[in-house]
């Protein structure tokens, strides 16, 4: 059976439910070799299930057809008997599905975990309550950034991501590449992804982690190899210092109104951790961990009252003037 | 009276006899009577009721949450409502509903099921259900009070720790625990003494009813799983209370041996549930399929093999923690072997109705849909023991798929079979058969049209425990579908609800028998007197009321001025010594206030741990020293030592 | 006129049995399991923390002392003879015997439970430093509640005994006590090697 088929038939009952649904968000379709593996382990399992489930329903419904038209019990020892083949029979078929489905299940086991590779590019993804800070690593110190919430990773190489988090457990699952990866306080676990076709995909945090869990959100962008160079390139570099007044002075709302106090812009004195770095942050599909699209009405929203959309979320609210929040936005529009 | 008559009759109790017995065995009347009340019936009557309105409250949350997630972006609750909605919804079913009322269907029957007049240790048992009610007054006292708990069920640290949920929620969650762990705790120990010394004479091993086995398998689980979760919580409230490191990562804590030791307990747990689930089965299948069930010895096995592998499956919770891949192996080995002593379970009933003559009531039709349901929720069972396929499954809606299928499947369905099969027994009064069926049926359909498309939402990339989702992800349809079979479910509980009601009142006299079954219970009155039987039956086999000869051997020359009760052997039931059971008291209730002062009170001062145990010893002093009324002559044993 | 009903007299059956013949040596049985697999469930913890530590103790945290720790372990294996003496008086229904016995056990058992609060100083650090000591306070302060338990309930039956109030069926009673004691004094000798020779030795 050709690699192909085997990726269709466990999508079969789940593809008619789809169609309607957007691409992006389907984690049904694998885009990478381990969700492939276990796609095609996850047909075996629901088509063997399948005819199991069957199969038991079936002789319990022969049972009560039988027996309802019976006016004496099947009883004796040859009854007896025919019942113990019966029964022993299906005992022994259920324990060799049982054999099979564990050899199945080590194999691909083994090949999940064998997936490693030395060179591979290195992505250090800690989880947060509720956003994922995203760092790109190189042996060369000053070929390393941060960014969050949107993983970009070169279509066809492997990726190694490394997964930690500061505070409680989440879970790092994008479910068209590979199954999910705990981040545990106090480990740092490793999984491997590879994207065999270019495209978006979702992710989410997987592990309820308080108040914000359902709004934790991710994307991975599998590129060409040149469009990630180049994204790359365009990420090592600090922020663009505004040409215009109107962003000038949003430079200095960000700098003197708090959003400093927590963000990082590479390039201006804002440089701390606790929040998303927004060097380039206009270069992101969306804010607040995939809560929003990133357009300048919902940012605006945003940036004024984060508890109202995403209630409990760590940003405090920001009274600003209107034209101050004019120029903020200006300014945040124009980090790419 | 001619001398033949007085012969019969001689050593049997007459009118007067019973009369005495009657008095020995009251519990005393109206509210003191009630306060003071160790007569297992009394006590596991109230403790299925209160069970059941867990049960419903926890229904009622789900509902909540089914509305919620009915249309991407629903306003109906805010996330901090909705955390606390599917942490109580868990902790409520788990810990208030599921092991309390299969422990409380077992106090009932079990001491009727091996013939005597009442469980061992009755204070005991009167306490572990105060304990238990408080426990569940305390949880919902919390959620009404805004301090609900909202760190789900399995409330995993760090985020339940004192860092990242402060204030009392969490404390609140981690004292019902402990209470609930006390509750069922107690009642496994006298439910292991009940079957091991007080059965029946006759009654050996190999002749114990296959629910009684169920009962005491499951005992044995919960005595080896709850100090799990008792050792887990207690270690959580004082990592809060009094600062030590148990789960403290940067202090050489580690969150993952909350992980360990809560699903050491948390799954055989879930067997606690559906072990005795599979004994109603046992018992209910012969009886509606009219004859001896297939394959007792194989069934017996099951249940023991069932009990001992529920111990080696924990760590497939815990697939996704990056464990040694070694040891996930051994785990998905024990997992899908488990399927092997259930796949016993469902061709030995099977292969019975094969050879039997199937009478369709409302207990058979739940059995039935017990075989369905709990087939297919073992079957997503094996698939989540995959390592590779859980990691794409596990926290997705596919789990909350499986699980509830295993649950209501497995265990409500039963539950509901044994209530329709044992109300007679309980109440004297038949539940009506007419809306026992509308019952089945609409609780078959909703299970159905509410979890099976959940499946799906999980393979499609829908998270577990998410308060809202958007439009864009595709998941609107199913999930309102879903919720529309919550409601299907509702209306069937409701008509259950009205069924008990109408019967209670106006029910079809039952009489002793009304089902033609075979274990002792259903030699007694409906329903059954105090003392159980006036005469404690000799059991001559495994069928004792199919299998009993004319002559029907009774036990005479017990007392009838004490509770006495008879021991027996442990393997072969012969009779030993005879036993004197305590009377009624208020002590177990006092000395469950006692406990709850330490606990509740623990959440807020460590001085209760000073002030609880203070009250506790004149409680129990008052428990020991109190143990019958002192009435008539003093018989062996009361003598001065 | 049902035919003659077979009978099964238990008339000259006794009241008064000792040991797996008695109802509550089996319920004492039962929560000696439940409080022993606690305490070892306790113990895997503490090995299971041992594994993310390179030191034991950890950093700069010194050894347990073992001289009052060594002493008090003496002391609850010394509790057993008088227990022993106390069970035996009971199983030939000696009441002052069993007096006697139980309230010299009961001062011992005292005396430990006195020592057990110089036996948390010996750990020489506080719970809450780290990981490591909260789970060895939570080896010995478990162990230590089930010692209280166990002075109230010898101490109760002692006075029981020695006022001549007991009654003939409270012998089992204290024999029983006994056999608890038995288990409680049993099952901290290797709780008394994994904590304080333990972070010697691992």
């Amino acid at each position: 059976m050709s690699a192909a088929t085997r990726r269709t038939w466990p999508a079969i009952p789940v593809a008619i439910l789809l169609a309607a649904c957007d691409r992006e968000f389907s984690a049904t379709p694998p885009a990478g070799p381990q969700a492939e593996r276990i796609s095609g382990l996850t047909g075996y399992l629901a088509w063997t299930g399948t005819a199991v489930f069957l199969a038991v329903v079936a002789f319990l419904l022969y049972a009560l057809w039988r027996g309802r038209r019976r006016a004496e019990n099947a009883a004796g020892p040859a009854a007896e008997r025919t019942l113990t083949l019966w029964v022993g029979g299906a005992v022994a078929v259920t324990t060799l599905i049982l054999a099979v489905t564990l050899v199945l299940n080590f194999q691909t086991g083994r090949a999940l975990a064998e997936f490693a590779e030395p060179d591979a590019l290195v992505i250090r993804v800690t989880g947060h309550q509720w956003w994922w800070q995203v760092d790109y690593q190189d042996p060369d110190y000053s070929r390393r950034f941060t960014t969050a919430n949107e993983i970009h990773i070169p279509v066809g190489r492997r990726v190694r991501v490394e997964v930690q988090s500061r505070d409680v457990i989440h879970s790092f699952w994008a479910p068209n590449l590979h199954g999910k990866v705990d981040l545990i306080p106090g480990y740092t676990a490793t999984t491997y992804l590879r994207a065999d076709r270019p495209g978006v995909y979702h992710g989410r945090c997987a592990e309820y982690c308080g108040m914000q869990h359902a709004r934790m959100d991710f994307r991975v962008i599998a590129e060409p190899p040149e469009k990630f160079a180049a994204w790359y390139e365009g990420q090592l570099k600090s922020a663009t210092p505004p040409a215009d007044s109107v962003r000038q002075a949003g430079r200095q709302v960000f700098l003197s109104k708090g959003c400093a106090l927590c963000h990082t812009v590479r390039g201006t004195p804002a440089g701390s951790r606790v929040g998303p770095d927004l060097t380039h942050l206009a270069t992101r599909r969306t804010i607040a961990a995939g809560t929003l699209p990133n357009t300048r009405g919902h940012l605006g929203g945003w940036v004024s009252d984060p508890q109202k959309i995403k209630p409990g979320a760590k940003m405090p609210p920001n009274q600003l003037a209107p034209n101050e929040l004019h120029a903020l936005l200006g300014y945040l529009e124009s980090l790419k | 009276m001619s001398s033949t008559e007085a012969q019969v009759t001689a050593g049997l109790l007459d009118a007067e006899g019973r009369a005495e017995m009657e008095r020995t065995w009251d519990d005393g009347p109206g509210l003191r009577g009630w306060l003071r009340a160790t007569d297992h019936k009394s006590v596991a009557k109230r403790y299925v009721a209160t069970a059941f309105l867990f049960f419903v409250l926890g229904g009622v949350e789900a509902l909540v949450m089914r509305v919620q997630l009915a249309r991407p972006e629903n306003g109906l609750v805010d996330p901090e409502l909705y955390n606390q909605l599917f942490t109580m919804h868990g902790t409520t079913m788990m810990f208030l509903f599921g092991v309390p009322v299969q422990l409380a269907m077992a106090i009932y029957l079990v001491p009727l099921m091996v013939g005597t007049r009442n469980i061992a240790f009755p204070r005991l048992n009167a306490f572990g259900y105060w304990v238990y009610l408080i426990g569940g007054l305390l949880l919902y006292s919390g959620f009404v009070l805004n301090t609900g708990p909202d760190g789900g069920w399995f409330n995993y640290v760090p985020l339940s720790g004192p860092q990242y949920s402060p204030g009392k929620r969490i404390d609140v969650w981690a004292q019902t625990v402990t209470f609930t762990e006390i509750a069922a705790l107690v009642a496994a120990v006298e439910l292991i003494v009940t079957v091991l010394k007080q059965r029946a004479p006759g009654m050996s091993l190999n002749r114990l009813p296959l629910y009684v086995w169920a009962v005491l398998v499951t005992a044995f689980v919960v005595l080896f799983a709850m100090p799990s979760v008792a050792l887990a919580s207690m270690m959580l409230a004082l990592d809060r209370l009094v600062g030590t490191h148990f789960f403290n990562p940067a202090e050489g804590g580690d969150p993952l041996l909350w992980q360990h030791l809560f699903w050491f307990f948390g799954h055989p747990e879930v067997y606690i549930m559906f072990i005795p689930a599979t004994g109603f089965v046992s018992e209910i299948i012969p009886v509606f399929a009219r004859r001896k069930i297939f394959g007792h010895t194989a069934l017996v096995l099951a249940l023991v093999a069932t009990g001992f592998l529920s111990f080696g499956l924990w760590v497939h919770h815990m697939f996704t923690t990056g464990l040694p891949q070694l040891g996930q192996s051994f785990f998905t080995a024990a997992s899908l072997m488990i399927a092997i002593p259930s796949g016993v379970q469902v061709f030995c009933w099977i292969a019975t109705l094969w050879a039997g003559r199937p009478r369709f009531d409302t207990p058979l039709l739940f059995v039935l849909g017990f075989i369905v349901l709990f087939t297919l929720g073992g079957i997503t069972g094996v698939m989540v023991a995959s390592v590779p396929f859980d990691q794409q499954a596990h926290d997705t809606h596919f789990v909350v798929a499986h699980l509830h299928y295993v649950q209501i499947g497995a265990f409500v369905f039963p539950l509901f079979a044994a209530f329709y099969y044992w109300f007679p027994k309980i109440t004297g009064r038949m539940l009506s058969e007419a809306l026992g069926k509308w019952n089945f049926w609409l609780f078959f359909i909703g299970v159905n049209v509410t979890f099976f498309p959940l499946h799906f939402l999980g393979l499609m990339g829908m998270t577990r425990r998410v308060y809202t989702y958007l439009p864009e992800t595709g998941w609107g349809p199913l999930n309102f579908v879903a919720t529309v079979g919550a409601f299907t479910i509702a209306a069937s509980a409701l008509l259950f609800v009205a069924n008990v009601f109408r019967s209670l009142r106006r029910g079809a006299p039952a009489g002793d028998d009304p089902w033609g079954s075979h274990t002792l219970e259903w030699g007694t009155s409906s329903p059954p007197p105090a003392y159980n039987y006036l005469h404690i039956p000799v059991v001559q086999g495994l069928y004792p009321l199919w299998e009993r000869t004319p002559d029907r051997p009774v036990v005479t020359g017990m007392g009838t001025e004490r509770r006495e009760v008879l021991l027996t052997t442990v393997l072969d039931a012969e009779p030993d010594a005879v036993y004197q059971h305590p009377g009624p008291s208020e002590a177990p209730l006092l000395a469950a206030l006692a406990v709850g002062v330490t606990f509740v009170g623990g959440i807020f001062t460590t001085w209760a741990f000073v002030v609880g145990p203070a009250l506790l010893f004149p409680a129990l002093l008052r428990w020991f020293w109190t143990q019958e009324r002192h009435e008539g002559p003093r018989t062996e044993g009361e003598e001065p030592a | 006129m049902s035919p003659e009903r077979t009978r099964l007299d238990v008339s000259a059956l006794p009241k008064v049995v000792f040991g797996h013949r008695s109802l509550l040596w089996w319920g004492t049985l039962g929560f000696a399991v439940i409080e022993g697999f606690t305490l070892l469930l306790m113990v895997a913890s503490y090995f299971y923390l041992r594994t993310n530590e390179l030191a034991w103790p950890p950093g700069r945290t010194p050894n347990p002392d073992l001289l009052v720790p060594t002493i008090n372990t003496v002391l609850l294996l010394l509790v057993i003879v008088p227990m022993r003496a106390a069970d035996r008086a009971a199983k030939r229904f000696d009441r002052r015997g069993v007096a006697r016995g139980l309230l010299v056990a009961t001062a011992l058992t005292v005396g430990v439970a006195v020592l057990r609060w110089f036996e948390l100083l010996a750990l020489n650090v506080r719970w809450d430093a780290h990981g490591y000591a909260s789970v060895a306070w939570g080896v010995v302060v478990l162990h230590a509640t089930l010692v209280a338990v166990d002075v109230f309930e010898t101490a109760t039956l002692g006075v029981l005994f020695a006022s001549g109030k007991a009654r003939k069926k409270h012998f089992p009673d204290a024999s029983d006590a006994a056999d608890y004691q038995y288990f409680l004094s049993a099952v901290w000798v290797p709780l008394y090697f994994i904590v304080y020779w333990g972070p010697r030795l691992l």
